[in-house]
Formats: structure tokens, C-alpha cells, sequence
């Protein structure tokens, strides 16, 4: 009976992890779980004085660091807008909900807001939670505005809802496809977190524009978060002598695998990725390997342009003088501040403060300022058309190379 | 190689490049291996699956990170907290001094656990004290998010590995020829300094495992409780004292493994550190047998090969299914696993 008790232990124990770690669940996968509490809350959220918008953000877990500028972005926005009238006479509340970086935890982040009786929905930087609110906000017919999330599937089958302020990795995957064939590199091999559908999305679209382009894939190998040695991938990698490698995970990993590149001899390498590199800790996780490569963002501090200036400086007012750690300071804050802006449009128009008019307006944003580019979503499925930036990462930081308009990655 | 494997279309398979995959292979399984000779004696001694060894590890790492702040290998923000100064250049004296760190801190945290969740439990059923190991577990991984240093992670600085500037190791058979000439072949074996390091330093604590368990007076009377908790205690043993001498022993072996893959690979720290090697290591622990100590090694190296054996084949992507896989063919035919025993064990 011992024996009998441990084997079905360790059996299910295999088992649970094998799904754990066999990773992600297809996308826009329906979980039978019923958001029950959600439902008939679509109403008015405009009770009292003021108005609820809801974010759900990544204030622990591994996405912590993107988490907390989404949160400090979101909040400045808030205030600004506050601090100049409100709309109507009323002000605005930004409620926030912790996804602890996990897609379930989201999901039920999202009911909660929901439950609570937020007009809006903001959030998430990472495509895997926020295709879980999705979920909840087609249901209780609120819209939302994804930060960061990148995944074309994110505001698929949206119903005029689900919109975001980042590109895809439609745009993401080619504009890196492009820069690797501008920078001459003719053979590159791709290495993939397939726990992530962000990046196994990513590396779909870099590969197929790559090849369009005339590039050459040497090698694609795989890994998952939480893995420390890449010894075996990197070895089959080194031997098809490839010029670049493209790196579509999270920086976590990205620093000890540039580390690794560099140690198992492949010196000359150029690497690349996408904006999930992007944190102050990919450098010290990378060291000297990391630098001198290049991936893509959507915002860069250092470019020269007056909407970053102004919103660096009051970032720093409001947050004890420091500057967001990553880009997602900026895309929270623009996301907040689209939400805000089709509010005042509405106050404007003097239509009632539903989630059922607010979601029109968002879909009716045009050429919105936003800190990290133009925005419109007027006549898209919730996809605005927006620049990419290329940065190179430098000793003390990343810095701005140049950018692509999406007509010159797509034109053939 | 396609007409070799007609089934397999465009298997592309590089044989030069397989006894660079084998080293690969056994470094990775030798740190599960380290990992998992924890989970296997405290089973061995206690029944006991202990699933806060993950954290153990965790914590080992971050205690290495935190002693290497203390030394000065410490970013400038950090730096005003520890009031050190100046550069430090790395020796390899204070790699020694950190991984002695780390093993006693472990060895305290294992002995603390042990005392603390699972004494109490002790006379209780087994499946309670499997729920306590999963609520240690959990403990500490959220414990760890509220106190742990987390944002951004942290990783232990370059500078701490003397050997990351120096690069590998090169070895590259020579064939020679009837003629006598030398021909050079295209295979070649590399392996950094860091991981040649940490390969022998797990020889060596391996070894000094076995003189312990085989050779002193606690050894053998851990291998008593092992056999017989109960007959051992009325032989006059102080099996309390065996339960917390197991626990530090294979908490230290954690503590050792974290301090070298958190320096040598230069992995990204956060209180989730533990989860993946721990289950990793558990696995290999049932695969060789859970509760034998040569057991877990061997399980742990045939994970590291078969994982990277499976790379090999360029189907990096299943890689982690196929260590399961293995687990569950093992169990289906030698349910004791590689090297345990099956023999039927009274109730």
C-alpha cells in the first residue's frame, strides 16, 4: 500500500507537470469555468461622482517589472486628468487588480473588476493573461485596452471591444525580418520559449517574413522559462554557423542564453529580439554578451520627440524622481490616457457614461498623440497602425537606432 | 542522414557534434542529480516527499547572490545598503567561501523546516505531511515574492565567476592516418571553465556523500533509520537526530547546486527559481528509485542526456515531455524505479 500511495503520487505529480511545463494552452482557448459574478454588469458605471476604470496589471510574479510601470504609467494618467477637471464635473478612479503574471489569476482579476463596476478594462502587457480578460470582458461587454500585448490573436473576434495600443507581432516579427536583412545577416537561427505563446507567435512571423525576404533559417530550437542551461540548443545552433540569432522570450532568459552564446564561442553573432527584452535587467543579466544587440520596442527614452520629454518629466514628479524601468510605463500610461480621452469625447458629446458608448469611442480614436506614437483605431479591429523602433543595447542602456513604418516592412 | 531515417523527413543529424551533446548532457543531469540525492535520503529516511527542497534551492541561490553583495559584487544601488566600496576582482577563494555560504544557510533552512512543519506532522498520516511539503513549498515561493529581492531580478554579478572572461576549453581529437599524417576532424568537445568547475565540484561532493552515508557513525545510522525507523529508535538511536542530520545533508547539496548555477550559468534569480529544477530533480529521484542515493544520481544524468539527446535530434521543443515520458515507461515497468527496490513492503 505504500509503494501503491507513491506511484499514484509521483504518476500525477508527472502528470500535472507534464501539462504545467509542456506549456501554454492554445490560445483563445474557452475554459469551462463560468464567470459567474459578471454577468448584468454592463450597466452604468457612472454612480456618485465619480467614474471606475479597472486595470489588471503584474504587480507580482516574474512580469513584476513591467507590471509596476503599467500600474505608475496608468496612475499619472489618471491624475493629470483629475487634476485638469475631470470630465463633467466628474473624476476618474483607476482600480487595480493583481494577475501575480499568471493568465488564470487574470482572468479572475478581470471578473472582479467586472464585479466591481469598471466602465473600461486596461491591461495586460503580457498577450497569454490578457487573452483570458478577454474572455471575461466579451462576456460582460466591457471594453478593454491591451498595454503590451502582442499577439495577433489578442483582439481577434473582438465584437468592437478588445483594442490595444502596442503593435502585433504581425508587424513586430517582419520589421526584425527587415532590419536583419538590411544589416546583411543571411543566415539566422531562431530560438523559441514555446511556453510563451508570445513567443512562439513572434518567431512565426519573424521566420516567415524572413524567409519572404530571402533570408536563410539555419536552426530553431526551443526552450521554456526557467531554464538555465541552453548547452544542447546552442550547440546544434553553432554548427550551422549562423550570422544571427533571434532570441523571440522574455529577458530572463535572454541574458543567460546571450552569456552562453558568447561562452560556447559564436563571437561575432548578431542578436535579436523582440520587446520582451525589454527591462533595465536584461544588461546586468547579459553582461558584455548582451551588448550590441538589437531588438524592437515601441518607446524609447532617449528619442527625441516633445510627448516623451513631457511625459518623462512628469513621470518623474510623480513617482519620487525615478523613470519608468521599462517600456510599459509609457504604453500604460497611453493606454489609460486613450480610455480617458474617448471619456472626455464622450462628456463632450453628452452621451451617457456606459461601457457600451465608451467602447464606440475607443474604436472611434483618431490620431491620438500618444507617448509612443499616433494612434488610431478608427475603421481597425482593434489593431492601431503604429511604428516600431529598433534599439541597440548599450553598456549604461538602449539606445534609439532608427524605426520602420509599417508600409516599409510589408511593401514587398 | 534522410535515407537512414525515411520516416523522419529532413532529420538533419550531426554526429561530430554528439560528444559535445553527451558533456552538455552530463552537466545538466549532474546538477538534477545533486538536487534530487535530497528529495531520495529524506524519502529514504522519512517516506517523506519533500517538496520544499525546490525552495531550499531557491533560497541557496539567493543567499549566494546576497553573500556575493556582501563581498562587494554588488550593483551601486545595492552598495550604499552594505556599505562596501571599490572594485572587487574575482578569485577563485571567494568562490569557495560563497558555496561553503550557501550550503550552511541551506543546511539551517532544511534543519528549520524540518523542525518546524514537519516534526509536528510526523505521527500523522503520510498523505498529511505530502500536503504540509506542498504548503512549505508555497510558502516560501510567495513568502520569497514579498521579501526577496525581485525588481528587477537579480542575477550574481559577471565579475563573481573568474572564469567567465576565459572561455572554454577545447578538445579535438586527431585522427591519424595509415600514412602517418594527421588529420584533423570536425569533431570537437568544448566545455567553459565554469561548467568543467562545477562537473568536478559535484564529483567531490558526491564522494564526500558516499564517505558519509558509508563510513561515519551518522551515515550509519541513517542508513539504520532508513531500513527500520522504528527498530532503529529502539536500538538506541536518536532518530530525531538522524531526521534533522538528513535534512541538512541534502538541503547543503541544494544549496551547493544553486550557488553554482546561479554563478557559472548566470541565471536570472526570483523566488520561482526552484520550481523547474525541483520537479526536474524529483522525477529524476523516482526514476532512479526514490530512496537510493546511487539511485538518484543515475537518475538525474539519464534525465540531463535524455533531454539533451532529444535536442540532438532537433526536437528541442519536446525535450521536456520526453523526460516524463521516460518517468512513465520506468514506472509501468520497474515501479521502484532504475535502482529501487520492489520488494513488497509491510504496512
Amino acid at each position: 500500500m505504500k509503494n501503491g500511495l507513491l506511484q499514484i503520487a509521483a504518476l500525477s505529480l508527472a502528470l500535472v507537470s507534464m501539462s504545467f511545463i509542456g506549456g501554454c494552452k492554445p490560445e483563445g482557448t474557452k475554459t469551462d469555468e463560468p464567470s459567474g459574478s459578471t454577468s448584468g454588469t454592463s450597466g452604468t458605471a457612472s454612480s456618485g461622482d465619480t467614474i471606475k476604470i479597472g486595470m489588471v496589471a503584474s504587480l507580482n510574479g516574474e512580469q513584476r517589472p513591467w507590471g509596476v510601470d503599467c500600474e505608475a504609467g496608468g496612475l499619472l494618467a489618471v491624475k493629470l486628468f483629475n487634476d485638469a477637471g475631470g470630465v463633467n464635473g466628474k473624476k476618474v478612479e483607476l482600480v487595480i487588480e493583481d494577475s501575480n503574471s499568471k493568465p488564470e489569476e487574470g482572468k479572475s482579476a478581470a471578473s472582479k473588476l467586472a464585479g466591481d463596476g469598471v466602465i473600461a478594462i486596461i491591461g495586460e502587457v503580457a498577450s497569454g493573461i490578457s487573452q483570458q480578460m478577454k474572455l471575461v470582458c466579451l462576456e460582460s461587454k466591457i471594453p478593454m485596452v491591451a498595454v503590451g500585448a502582442t499577439n495577433p490573436d489578442v483582439t481577434k473576434d473582438g465584437n468592437g471591444l478588445i483594442s490595444r495600443v502596442c503593435y502585433t507581432d504581425d508587424l513586430q516579427g517582419p520589421v526584425m525580418a527587415k532590419f536583419a536583412i538590411d544589416k546583411g545577416l543571411k543566415r539566422v537561427a531562431v530560438m523559441t520559449d514555446k511556453k510563451l505563446p508570445y513567443s512562439t507567435g513572434l518567431s512565426a512571423t519573424f521566420i516567415k517574413r524572413y524567409k519572404e525576404l530571402g533570408g536563410q533559417i539555419v536552426a530553431e530550437e526551443s526552450y521554456q522559462a526557467g531554464e538555465t542551461n541552453f548547452g544542447g540548443q546552442l550547440t546544434r545552433v553553432k554548427a550551422t554557423n549562423p550570422d544571427g540569432i533571434f532570441m523571440s522570450g522574455y529577458f530572463n532568459e535572454v541574458g543567460p542564453m546571450s552569456r552562453q552564446i558568447r561562452q560556447a564561442g559564436m563571437n561575432n553573432v548578431v542578436l535579436m529580439g523582440g520587446d520582451g527584452w525589454d527591462s533595465a535587467d536584461l544588461i546586468s543579466n547579459g553582461g558584455d554578451a548582451i551588448v550590441g544587440g538589437f531588438f524592437c520596442n515601441h518607446y524609447n527614452d532617449k528619442e527625441d520627440r516633445p510627448e516623451v520629454a513631457k511625459f518623462l518629466a512628469d513621470f518623474k514628479a510623480n513617482n519620487n524622481d525615478n523613470l519608468p524601468g521599462t517600456t510599459m510605463g509609457a504604453l500604460g500610461y497611453d493606454a489609460t490616457a486613450l480610455v480617458l480621452d474617448a471619456l472626455k469625447r464622450l462628456g463632450a458629446a453628452n452621451k451617457e457614461f456606459t461601457s457600451e458608448n465608451l467602447a464606440a469611442e475607443i474604436m472611434n480614436t483618431e490620431n491620438f498623440a500618444a507617448i509612443s506614437g499616433s494612434i488610431t483605431l478608427k475603421g481597425t479591429q482593434g489593431d492601431p497602425e503604429k511604428r516600431a523602433l529598433i534599439v541597440e543595447v548599450k553598456k549604461d542602456g538602449f539606445q534609439f537606432y532608427k524605426s520602420y513604418e509599417p508600409a516599409e516592412v510589408m511593401a514587398r | 542522414m534522410d535515407a537512414v531515417f525515411p520516416l523522419v523527413a529532413g532529420l538533419h543529424l550531426d554526429f561530430n557534434a554528439l560528444p559535445q551533446q553527451f558533456i552538455n548532457g552530463i552537466v545538466v543531469g549532474s546538477i538534477y542529480a545533486l538536487i534530487a540525492l535530497g528529495y531520495t535520503m529524506v524519502y529514504g529516511v522519512l517516506r517523506l516527499i519533500n517538496f520544499a527542497h525546490g525552495e531550499v534551492f531557491m533560497l541557496g541561490a539567493y543567499t549566494a547572490l546576497l553573500s556575493s553583495y556582501a563581498m562587494g559584487y554588488s550593483p551601486e544601488a545595492v552598495k550604499k545598503i552594505f556599505q562596501s566600496g571599490g572594485e572587487v576582482t574575482s578569485s577563485p577563494l571567494n568562490l569557495v567561501i560563497l558555496i561553503l555560504v550557501s550550503m550552511a544557510v541551506c543546511a539551517v533552512i532544511g534543519a528549520l523546516i524540518e523542525f518546524f512543519a514537519y516534526r509536528p506532522m510526523r505521527s500523522e498520516s503520510r498523505t498529511a505531511a505530502l500536503i504540509t511539503a506542498i504548503g512549505v513549498s508555497l510558502f516560501l515561493q510567495y513568502a520569497g515574492q514579498l521579501f526577496l529581492p525581485a525588481n528587477p531580478p537579480p542575477s550574481i554579478s559577471d565579475k563573481v565567476n573568474p572564469y567567465s572572461g576565459s572561455f572554454s576549453h577545447v578538445f579535438k581529437p586527431a585522427v591519424i592516418a595509415e600514412d602517418g599524417n594527421v588529420i584533423s576532424t570536425a569533431m570537437e568537445v568544448s566545455i567553459t571553465h565554469g561548467r568543467l568547475t562545477m562537473l568536478v565540484t559535484v564529483i567531490v561532493l558526491m564522494l564526500l556523500l558516499t564517505y558519509l552515508v558509508m563510513y561515519t557513525k551518522a551515515g550509519r545510522a541513517m542508513r539504520a533509520a532508513s531500513h527500520d525507523f522504528d527498530s532503529a529508535a529502539l536500538m538506541g538511536i536518536n532518530v530525531n537526530r538522524v531526521v534533522t542530520f538528513t535534512f541538512m545533508l541534502g538541503s547543503a547539496l541544494a544549496g551547493a547546486g544553486a550557488m553554482m548555477l546561479a554563478t557559472f550559468e548566470g541565471t536570472a534569480l526570483q523566488p520561482f527559481f526552484g520550481v523547474l529544477p525541483g520537479v526536474k530533480a524529483f522525477v529524476a529521484a523516482v526514476l532512479g528509485g526514490i530512496g537510493n542515493i546511487p539511485g538518484a544520481v543515475l537518475g538525474g544524468i539519464v534525465m540531463g542526456l535524455a533531454e539533451t539527446f532529444v535536442t540532438w535530434l532537433g526536437f528541442s521543443q519536446y525535450k521536456d515531455a520526453v523526460a516524463f515520458v521516460i518517468l512513465i515507461i520506468v514506472l509501468l515497468l520497474k515501479p521502484g524505479g532504475l535502482l529501487g527496490s520492489s520488494k513488497v513492503e509491510k504496512v
